[in-house]
């Protein structure tokens, strides 16, 4: 069985960002990137499927510049076995994504792909759906918890008030939640190894994919400053407050 | 229990004794800035050793340093101790208040000012805790680099008065490296002002570097001036795991033969099991008797490149069974916390602690023949072993046994004590690296310091503090 995983390069979790001065966008020059936690929670899941001996191959696909390098080297280093970069300058958005990893799919033929969620960038939470409409190939999303067997998977997803399992028939798209494993270190000795693993470039031309954004940017601009917080003197006060002034009781 | 001073205070003060005495003090300290209430006597009369009977006669919280001078005014002339009190995170018993001292607190003298971005300082009152002025410097697009795990209680001039170190020596020295200036308040009352701020000042002897590490024995510190710095860019953070004590001497030299180190920290497989049975996740499968993390800057590829050079030039001379590397910064965090959550995950345990030092390529050696005497005395005792390596520097801790009573296993701490400190002695070590002497230490000082050398601080006591009312009985007997 051969999984197919999406990892997607982006500002590491721990930079705060700041919108650029002239709000076109968001400022990140020279910030720390790093590889999407939900993605990393993909190349683990495959990863470990294929330590389980479900899967045989597990193949990293990351779309974007060059850099992206990095983050398949890393899933590389995690246990997939080669990489693809669909390398483009080009501001990258879902749909251009999806159709990007559905040329691919076509080209490889996976009989599972698992991917993030989202990625903590953009926070679209788009690409698995849209990638699911055009692949005509079911999804699970939101998995916590995902199993194997006889020509289909069982995810289990996270919903509003509990869990769901859904039963999919292979091949199908599986994206994951946070909780649906904890990924490991990357080991030194692995990413000696993973140097000398197969990466293949492409490009959206080379795919036949427009990639050009359909949506625009208009502004961004940083939340509103919380005001500071004031002392009451007494309980009376404070209810005076609430009621008066916070009218919420 | 340890010894408590010798002292004419033997019982506690009495009730009466204690609400005249906060009398005489709101004459010139805001009224509930006194506190004698057994709540506030007990948080606020000791650190983080649990060793000693707690009893001061009040607490104090100035608000200025006019207050603080009146304050040892008052005590001169009453002839009653002070004990400065910081953040109250010491493992020393300096700041113990145990035979009827007033404690003065720096809770209420927290606020930062004047940050001057040519010289790259800001002035911290003495009660401005490590984080506060970690995230002001942050701000500023600038970094703050002593760090420890308690720098979310510590305050700045309880830091300089233990002269504090912590995770990032290697790089960045101890506390006194930052301190451009400071004011002090002598055992006199008198305020002085140290340094003024200058990089370069040959104008006869540096006082300022008396008061870091003086335990507050020679004054209150008032105000600091602290440096700031560049912050360092894309720290990796690299645990490998490791098959002897003596390999890690030379893993350290391979690396810094090659590339900076900001943080070079061991820990052994005792205390792995302690920080992943708390939830955190083994840095990779298979267990090793000691564990280095090691951070650097990793501003190119070349470094990255380099640092991995040097992990593989490490695995084939066998030094080095295996190793992670963090891929972002919450991994970074994460293998940050298997060194730095020992600390707490100890704490259930009643561990007896040790922070001794010696010159770092003395390390294994050294450890080695402590870890010896230790397991032939008592086989059924735990070590668990961490530290800043890279400086020399390590911690040993001692879990008590589940099955034995707490006053028991103090006891036998007691005779581990002397045997551990005379191989210090032997080596030429510390028997406080970092920690200070407070109490804990006062009574082994001799294991490090000469008679002359103890004569001498006493005598520097004496001029800066001539009615010894500033923490007396700690360091050295005053």
């Amino acid at each position: 069985m051969k999984i197919l995983v999406a990892v997607k390069r982006v500002v590491d979790y721990n930079v705060k960002v700041r919108p650029k001065s002239d709000g076109t966008d968001v400022d990140i020059a020279n910030a720390k990137m790093s590889i999407n936690p939900f993605c990393e929670i993909a190349v683990e899941e495959a990863v470990r499927l294929k330590e389980k001996g479900v899967a045989t191959e597990v193949v990293a696909v990351s779309l974007g510049t060059k850099q992206s390098q990095e983050q398949i080297r890393t899933a590389m280093a995690l246990g997939a076995d080669r990489g693809i970069l669909v390398e483009t300058d080009t501001e990258l958005q879902p749909l251009g994504v999806a159709k990007c990893l559905n040329a691919i799919i076509a080209k490889e033929s996976p009989d599972l792909v698992i991917m993030g969620k989202q990625s903590i960038d953009g926070d679209n939470n788009q690409t698995g759906q849209m990638l699911g409409a055009l692949s005509n190939m079911p999804q699970g999303t939101f998995a916590s918890e995902v199993a194997v067997e006889d020509g289909t998977v069982n995810v289990t997803r996270e919903i509003d008030g509990g869990l769901q399992t859904v039963k999919l028939n292979l091949p199908a798209i599986v994206t994951t939640d946070l909780r649906l494993n904890e990924p490991r270190y990357a080991s030194l000795p692995n990413i000696m190894k993973a140097k000398k693993k197969p990466l293949d470039t492409t490009t959206p031309d080379e795919l036949g994919v427009d990639v050009a954004p359909r949506v625009q940017t208009l502004k961004v601009e940083p939340p509103a400053e919380r005001s500071a917080g004031i002392k009451v003197a007494d309980v009376a006060e404070l209810v005076e407050k609430l009621k008066n002034e916070a009218k919420v009781i | 229990m340890p010894s408590t001073p010798n002292s004419e205070f033997i019982t506690a003060p009495s009730d009466q004794r204690r609400q005249q005495v906060a009398e005489q003090l709101r004459a010139f300290i805001d009224a509930d800035k006194v506190r004698i209430d057994e709540e506030s006597l007990q948080g606020h009369g000791c650190d983080w050793t649990k060793l000693y009977k707690v009893n001061p006669l009040a607490i104090v919280f100035p608000k200025s340093v006019e207050q603080v001078q009146q304050l040892v005014r008052f005590a001169c002339d009453e002839k009653i101790a002070l004990v400065p009190s910081g953040g109250r995170t010491g493992l020393s018993g300096g700041a113990v208040a145990s035979q009827g001292e007033i404690v003065v607190s720096f809770d209420y003298m927290n606020q930062m000012s004047d940050f001057n971005a040519v010289d790259r300082t800001v002035v911290c009152q003495p009660g401005v805790i490590t984080q506060q002025l970690q995230d002001f410097a942050e701000e500023q697009g600038l970094y703050y680099p002593v760090d420890f795990a308690s720098a979310g209680s510590s305050q700045i001039a309880g830091n300089i008065a233990t002269n504090a170190g912590g995770i990032k020596v290697i790089k960045y020295g101890m506390t006194r490296d930052w301190v451009a200036g400071m004011k002090v308040v002598t055992g006199t009352g008198e305020l002085i002002d140290l340094n003024k701020n200058l990089l370069k000042n040959n104008t006869g002897y540096d006082l300022r570097h008396l008061f870091a590490g003086s335990e507050g024995t020679l004054g209150l510190i008032v105000e600091a001036t602290m440096r700031l710095t560049q912050p360092p860019k894309d720290l990796s953070v690299l645990v490998l795991g490791v098959s002897e004590m003596s390999a890690i001497m030379e893993i350290l030299r391979a690396f810094q033969n090659r590339m900076p180190l900001t943080a070079f920290e061991f820990f052994s497989e005792s205390g792995c099991k302690l920080t992943t049975a708390h939830g955190l996740q083994r840095p990779f499968e298979s267990e090793t008797p000691f564990y280095v993390l090691i951070e650097y800057e990793n501003q190119s590829e070349q470094d990255a490149e380099t640092a991995m050079e040097v992990f593989e030039y490490c695995m084939e001379q066998g030094w080095v069974l295996d190793g992670v590397i963090s891929q972002s910064e919450s991994q970074a965090e994460n293998l940050w916390a298997l060194r730095e959550n020992l600390g707490e995950c100890c704490a259930p345990f009643t561990p007896y602690k040790n922070d001794i030092s010696v010159t770092t390529s003395q390390v294994p050696g050294f450890l080695e023949d402590i870890d010896a005497v230790v397991s032939q005395a008592y086989p059924d005792f735990t070590l668990v072993w961490w530290g800043h390596i890279g400086d020399g520097n390590l911690h040993l801790n001692i879990l008590k046994p589940e099955d034995m009573a707490k006053e028991e296993f103090f006891e036998k701490c007691q005779a581990v004590n002397k045997q551990v400190f005379e191989i210090v002695e032997n080596y030429q070590g510390s028997i406080s690296a970092e920690h200070g002497v407070g109490l804990v230490k006062r009574d082994y000082i001799q294991y490090t310091r000469s008679d002359a050398d103890v004569a001498l601080m006493q005598g520097i006591k004496a001029v800066f503090d001539p009615d010894n009312i500033m923490n007396p009985g700690k360091i050295f007997n005053s």
